[in-house]
């Protein structure tokens, strides 16, 4: 049995390090590429959202690496996340692809059935030796989250281009090599000092806040390297999803650093209830950046993506109500780099200008609505 | 006071229960009325450029009211059975409402959620109706008549009248009524009663001589039964009944061929499409068409599309010939 699963983000770092504990057998499927986008658009539902066409693109590709059991979550929202695996199944059924599907769910009717294919999966080990592995996976995302935030948070003031980003590569290669949680430890002394180290300069800070769908947020092929460009034009960045915080079903958000109720209280003048998928967080986290005293927020989405889509139409208000900038940006696979490039400069330089005028006391006309 | 409803959505399921519910609370209603091009272009303009086609148009009935009315009525459905979901859109559809009506306009939203039981439904529709009158009884009232009204409603929907015709009570002009061809037209109420968005087309199909089977018109037993056999049970309300439906269709054989009505870019219909196709694949390949509506869809386009559409069943029929035997009359 091969054991693959779609990426998102640094999500290959835990699923990787539970194989490896348990010593089994399975594919890292290939990096994603422009080929795994036009896998996917070309099998996938013309208008099904973007997400479900990349991770079929990832299944493709696992599956042509040799693959024959593919993982997936599942579940029952009003979003369509939790009828991917399904679909994806159907899909490449008709393919013709040869392969065996598990969606795991996690709600309480359905535990039975997630005993029995975690049975499945965990080949012989103990359940005490597949929750231990999970633990000591579910640190290293832990670990990793945290440095992405620190990236973020120092991406802009770096001296040559690309530095922090660099260090940031070789921090998830000795996270990724860590076995032990001593060896954890002293992987998190030495991947903060690294990352600390990276050479400074001064310059003038803006902060923006990216919100949004959380596979968008979290995959940096897909959403065009939105972070990474934010901090090459001047940004100290942060963001309001990370993996672990993801994962945590409690609602908390370590990282992040608030708790899901405070987004959604946020959230309360303008969308009062639940729409499925990160919709409300979306607009309450774009509240609390504001009153973070951030200079813009960037709400990135799925084209089609029902939630979000929602909570597009009503950030123009929070917008103009708080006077704070948001960039909605709206990603498939037709979505070009330059344009994204340029709109995203473009904004920056409108929070920069807005920053200054702030500061000086300087009266502001309203939120144009982008 | 004036309160207006928004004739998009699920104002072409619910709107006679909303509209009697607040006339007998002592309202005076304001309804929008049918879909226009005036309202369609100003929905287009207000509204996201990536909501939904039926979105767009609630959005011009919206703006058709802010005007006219003190106050609007969209309510949130959040459920409409229980362990089933409404499309992401009708939960946050009050909210849209607010933002495309402006700040000064109140909306009046009673949230109903058959996840939590019935109590907190009778509760929510209560509170609601306390904002017209004090009278406990003529609350009441007014939701028993209303109910009666909308079950009468539906009733006619499932006998074979459209929207319009059940609205107004009518009993003659069935969709139904033994032409020489069937064709089940199959998708949200909102798409497939819309005679602005689809161009009447139900009126153009009874004209080509054909006759129409709505999801409506399809017996829920059979809907259920059909869905029973799925892997993965559909959690959202509405694609329950056009997934039954189309599957029920297929697998009893009770029309010649299936339209299936999209709006561009529907989220759940989207994932049913694929579902629908390959299990109807599976049962014996009825004839299906897949017509995806947005705002550009030119009426040449569409009409020869469902002429190709009729006239290939009609040829089929001919080649089978007596055959196969007509299962069920609806």
């Amino acid at each position: 049995m091969k054991i693959s699963w779609p990426h998102m983000g640094s999500l290959e770092v835990v699923m990787s390090s539970v194989f490896e504990e348990l010593h089994l057998d399975y594919i890292l499927p290939p990096p994603n590429t422009q080929r795994t986008l036009e896998l996917g658009a070309r099998y996938g539902p013309e208008f099904a959202c973007f997400p479900l066409k990349t991770t079929l693109g990832n299944f493709i590709e696992a599956i042509e690496g040799g693959a024959d059991t593919l993982i997936m979550v599942a579940g029952r929202g009003p979003c369509r996340f939790g009828y991917y695996a399904e679909t994806q199944r159907r899909i490449l059924n008709d393919a013709g692809f040869e392969f065996q599907m598990v969606p795991l769910e996690f709600e309480p009717a359905k535990i039975p059935a997630l005993v029995r294919k975690l049975q499945d999966l965990k080949q012989g080990h103990s359940w005490i030796s597949l929750a231990r592995a999970i633990k000591f996976a579910l640190s290293k995302a832990f670990l990793v989250d945290r440095l992405e935030q620190q990236a973020l948070h120092q991406r802009y003031l770096d001296k040559e281009k690309g530095a922090t980003t660099a260090a940031l590569k070789r921090c998830y290669k000795m996270v990724g090599e860590a076995d032990s949680y001593a060896a954890l430890k002293r992987v998190e002394e030495e991947t903060f000092a690294m990352l600390r180290s990276v050479r400074r300069t001064e310059r003038e800070k803006i902060k923006i806040g990216i919100v949004g769908e959380f596979y968008l947020v979290l995959e940096p092929f897909f959403n065009l390297q939105v972070e990474e460009q934010l901090g090459y034009l001047g940004a100290y960045v942060e963001r309001s999803i990370y993996l672990t915080d993801w994962l945590r079903p409690s609602g908390e958000n370590p990282v992040a650093g608030h708790h899901d109720r405070e987004s959604e209280q946020a959230a309360m003048p303008y969308l009062t209830h639940f729409v499925g998928g990160e919709g409300i967080h979306s607009v309450g986290n774009t509240v609390l950046y504001q009153r973070h005293g951030f200079d813009g927020v960037v709400h990135l989405m799925p084209f089609t993506c029902m939630p979000e889509t929602i909570a597009k139409s009503i950030l123009p208000l929070v917008s103009r109500g708080l006077g704070i900038p948001v960039l909605s940006l709206v990603i498939d696979e037709m979505t070009g780099k330059a344009g994204v490039d340029t709109r995203l400069e473009a904004f920056t330089d409108l929070a920069r200008f807005r920053r200054r005028a702030r500061e000086k006391k300087i009266t502001l006309a309203l939120q144009p609505a982008f | 006071m004036k309160v207006g409803i928004p004739g998009g959505l699920l104002y072409f399921r619910y709107g006679k229960l909303w509209n009697s519910y607040l006339h007998a609370l002592g309202a005076e209603v304001v309804e929008s009325g049918e879909t226009t091009r005036s309202i369609l272009t100003s929905g287009v303009s207000k509204a996201e450029s990536e909501s939904c086609l039926p979105v767009k148009v609630f959005y011009g009935h919206v703006l058709a009211l802010k005007d006219k009315v003190d106050a609007l009525f969209v309510p949130r459905l959040v459920s409409v059975k229980r362990r089933t979901h409404t499309c992401p859109k009708m939960l946050g559809l009050p909210d849209m409402a607010r933002a495309a009506a402006g700040e000064g306009l109140p909306v009046i939203s009673p949230t109903i959620d058959f996840h939590s039981g019935l109590w907190s439904n009778y509760r929510a529709v209560y509170s609601m109706g306390r904002l017209f009158t004090s009278n406990p009884l003529r609350i009441i009232n007014a939701g028993i008549k209303a109910w009666r009204e909308h079950r009468l409603y539906l009733e006619r929907l499932t006998l074979g009248l459209d929207h319009r015709g059940a609205l107004e009570g009518q009993t003659d002009r069935l969709l139904c009524e033994g032409r020489e061809l069937r064709v089940g037209v199959i998708g949200h109420h909102y798409n497939v009663y819309d005679t602005f968005t689809t161009m009447s087309l139900l009126d153009r199909l009874r004209s080509m001589g054909v006759d129409v089977v709505t999801a409506d018109m399809v017996p829920e037993k059979l809907r259920e039964r059909a869905l029973k056999r799925l892997p993965k049970d559909i959690y959202w309300s509405y694609e329950r009944e056009i997934a039954g439906a189309i599957l029920a269709c297929s697998r009893h054989r009770l029309v010649d061929g299936i339209i299936f009505m999209i709006s561009f870019p529907c989220g759940p219909d989207s994932i049913i499409r694929v579902l629908c196709e390959q299990e109807n694949r599976l049962m014996g390949n009825l004839p299906m068409i897949t017509l995806v509506m947005d705002e550009h869809t030119g009426e040449g386009g569409f009409l020869t599309r469902i002429e190709a559409f009729v006239d290939m069943l009609r040829r089929r029929k001919e080649r089978v010939g007596g055959m196969r035997e007509a299962v069920m009359a609806v």
